[in-house]
């Protein structure tokens, strides 16, 4: 393996100048030196990004090729860097409350439930349970909607209608998430409130309502995209031993279409789980199981994105502990479904890949 | 419509423009660094000229020449409720206004001191720093940002930040984290003014009849074993009573003050993060019960006031929840660390002033301090403990 790796290396240095892989080099370790600095927050941070600027400068002038080649290699790896610490970091602020609960953390469902103290018991039981139920709304409201707009996109609208419309259904997922949650807070919440005498303002199902809608955009992109990669030969080998055109779609394209509509609809899940801002305008924030658990109505709410930026601002100790490990649950959640989402894709592509 | 390579290359080549914009941005990094000493930002106030900015560079230096004085910026953070007081003291203290200024420093006031000096240099003298004589131009800069208690109260601990504003005590704030008594110890209090809280409900609620309510009932509304507001003398309805987030100074302050526990678990039907939501919410309701920061009262509109009935004493809006014994009344803390430095001092008596009181702690509708704790506080901070 070693003796490799230096192959590979010699064979790298007799392609480039000495020169060049020096400048490169001393150009990655301005970058490193700036992390580090910058992670104990040094006022000299500003030294190795400077160098780094002018060495790239320098390094793109002179060796022009070299260097983009070892550019585009560090930013790949800065990348992927950022995601490592990400998790890096979230696994060692929530340790110490691992430590103290255990998994029981994530199924305790007597009191005291919240808020994280080093001697009292805590859980995040309510909030997974909260995070469940809304994600359950949101597909409940977003698929449907989303599969059939993709599939009337796809396969029913003219031209003309399909390039006004699916631009502006992409336009959706451009509206910042604040505004769909002011509009849940002052209408759906309220008129929740007012015509159906819910007890809060603002209930599991306005919100897991309200995400549903912003995960639409996501949902109609993905599985019209997923629809239009069945083949046409497909279709027109059903049209022609005669079936009708809502047949041939019923029959032939969603179910060939089905893992990467599947997928559309899991990516869309994945993003009304983690979404925060809205929910967190429009939930009560308090911390509880529903009596029945598919009490949506009911008086309790709350989530692991919702605690998170409700509380995140005042914790101290062994509460901002808490709020990391529910960051960590809901990373663990979110990779799941976006891990299956893209498992279903790669198959849906090596299936029927052949046809762009 | 494909571009047309001849005429972009016509006018700029690609290699000069990379070689161009890398050195600007260099300049700009340059730039940053050469400024990083001075730290003038997050004053929205006193925007000084160029010609400001010199004279007042060049002020600095002779008064350091001159008093060997700390002219560095003070700063502080925290609390949302003690920010209007603290933001307001500190942008006074920038803008420096003349004597006469009947906006920011009417003519009375300075009879009253009798002083023909600029506001800020006539606090700062007292500690023993020159006056400036020009407008945005004080002795030292103040800034102050807007977090939270808890934020301001370890920003302090950490030496990050001069002063913590916090609407409920240090201890309260750290209570649950590892931070030891002798740590505690270290804290400097200066209370600068008092919040009290009025309870509101809805304008439903008040209309029925509901014009007062006990501690114990409040409580009990609040541990949910009150549910209805007839067992009030009200309507026949829920109660739907609001709270603020875990950890904020305001619920920490209820806790304490009201359930006489910084861990107490109530259980609020639904949690607020500002003061302006949970406005919205008892509009909106027409069953709700908060409590609520004082501005944000509307006695004749949606958000009607209530009185508080405890050991007899009704506390009402308007009357005395200023008052010591009110629950919901706390004192506002400008926290410091490890002693008072003489900045902080001169800045911390300038809110303790007369003046202060009356126009950064009084007309941000909280209660200034009565005279015998007034006088206390003054004394922790008094210019002769810096001669």
């Amino acid at each position: 393996m070693a003796s490799r790796i230096a192959e590979r290396f010699e064979h790298y240095r007799s392609r480039n100048e000495d020169a060049a892989l020096v400048l490169l080099a001393v150009t990655a370790l301005s970058l490193v030196a700036a992390f580090v600095l910058f992670y104990q927050q040094s006022r000299w941070t500003v030294v190795p990004v400077a160098s780094f600027l002018l060495l790239t400068v320098v390094g793109w002038v002179r060796y022009q090729a070299t260097i983009a080649r070892g550019l585009t290699f560090v930013m790949t790896v800065a990348t992927v860097a950022v995601l490592g610490l990400i998790v890096a970091f979230l696994v060692v602020r929530a340790w110490p409350a691992f430590d103290q609960m255990g998994l029981e953390a994530l199924y305790r469902t007597e009191e005291p439930l919240w808020k994280p103290a080093k001697t009292t018991p805590w859980s995040l039981a309510p909030m997974i349970v909260g995070t469940m139920v809304t994600t359950a709304i949101a597909t409940a409201v977003a698929a449907p909607v989303g599969i059939a707009g993709a599939l009337y996109i796809s396969e029913i609208a003219s031209d003309t209608t399909r390039e006004v419309v699916k631009p502006g259904i992409e336009l959706m997922a451009g509206i910042p998430s604040i505004t769909y949650g002011f509009i849940g807070f002052v209408i759906v919440n309220r008129f929740f409130y007012e015509e159906f005498q819910t007890s809060t303002i603002g209930n599991y199902f306005t919100v897991g309502a309200m995400i549903g809608i912003m995960a639409l955009p996501t949902i109609v992109s993905v599985a019209e995209d997923a629809l239009s990669t069945v083949p046409e030969a497909m279709k027109s080998g059903a049209l022609a031993v005669g079936t009708t055109n809502w047949q041939t779609m019923k029959s032939v394209t969603l179910p060939s279409a089905f893992s990467g509509v599947s997928a559309a609809v899991l990516l869309g899940v994945g993003r009304a789980m983690g979404e925060t801002m809205a929910a967190t305008v429009m939930i009560p924030h308090t911390k509880g199981f529903a009596d029945p658990v598919y009490d949506v109505f009911g008086g309790v709410g709350e989530t692991l994105t919702t605690v998170i930026a409700f509380e995140g601002g005042n914790a101290t100790g062994r509460h901002i502990e808490g709020l990391f490990a529910a960051g960590v649950v809901l990373f663990l959640m979110v990779l799941v479904l976006s891990v299956t989402a893209q498992v279903i894709q790669a198959r849906m592509r090596s299936k029927y890949g052949g046809d762009r | 419509m494909a571009p047309d390579p001849d005429r972009l290359s016509d006018l700029v080549s690609r290699r000069k423009f990379v070689a161009a914009t890398g050195a600007a941005g260099i300049a700009a990094v340059a730039g940053c660094s050469s400024n990083s000493g001075d730290d003038s930002g997050g004053d929205d106030t006193a925007q000084p000229t160029e010609a400001a900015t010199s004279s007042a560079q060049e002020t600095t230096e002779s008064t350091e020449q001159s008093s060997q004085l700390s002219t560095d910026t003070l700063t502080g953070d925290g609390s949302s409720t003690v920010f209007p007081i603290a933001n307001t003291g500190a942008s006074y203290w920038n803008s420096n206004p003349e004597p006469g200024d009947e906006d920011y420093f009417p003519q009375d006031w300075a009879d009253e001191y009798d002083t023909d000096m600029r506001l800020a240099d006539y606090f700062a003298t007292q500690y023993g720093w020159e006056e400036t004589g020009e407008r945005s131009v004080p002795p030292f800069r103040i800034s102050i940002a807007l977090s939270h208690s808890g934020t301001g109260v370890e920003g302090v601990m950490e030496e990050r930040i001069d002063i913590g504003d916090a609407s409920s005590t240090a201890e309260a704030e750290l209570a649950g984290s590892d931070v030891s008594d002798e740590e505690l110890d270290n804290f400097v209090d200066h209370v600068v003014g008092v919040d009290g809280q009025p309870i509101v409900v809805s304008k439903e609620i008040k209309d029925a009849g509901v014009t007062d309510i006990t501690i114990e009932e409040l409580r009990k509304i609040y541990k949910q074993e009150i549910t209805n507001w007839s067992e009030l003398g009200g309507p026949d309805e829920e109660i739907l009573a609001l709270g603020r987030a875990p950890g904020s100074g305001t619920n920490t302050a209820f806790l304490v003050n009201v359930m006489g526990d910084a861990e107490a678990s109530i259980s609020p039907d639904q949690r607020y993060g500002k003061n302006q939501q949970l406005q919205q919410a008892v509009a909106t309701a027409d069953n709700a019960i908060a409590y609520i920061a004082l501005a944000f009262v509307q006695p004749d509109g949606q958000v009607p006031p209530i009185g508080l009935e405890i050991d007899g004493t009704l506390y009402e809006y308007g009357k005395n929840l200023g008052s010591k014994e009110y629950p919901l009344a706390r004192d506002l803390h400008c926290y410091t660390w490890e002693d008072t430095s003489r900045q902080e001092a001169a800045f911390i008596n300038f809110l303790l002033s007369d003046f202060g009181q009356e126009f950064f702690v009084e007309a941000n509708n909280y209660f200034a301090l009565p005279p015998e704790r007034l006088e206390t506080q003054r004394e922790m901070v008094a210019a002769s403990n810096y001669e």
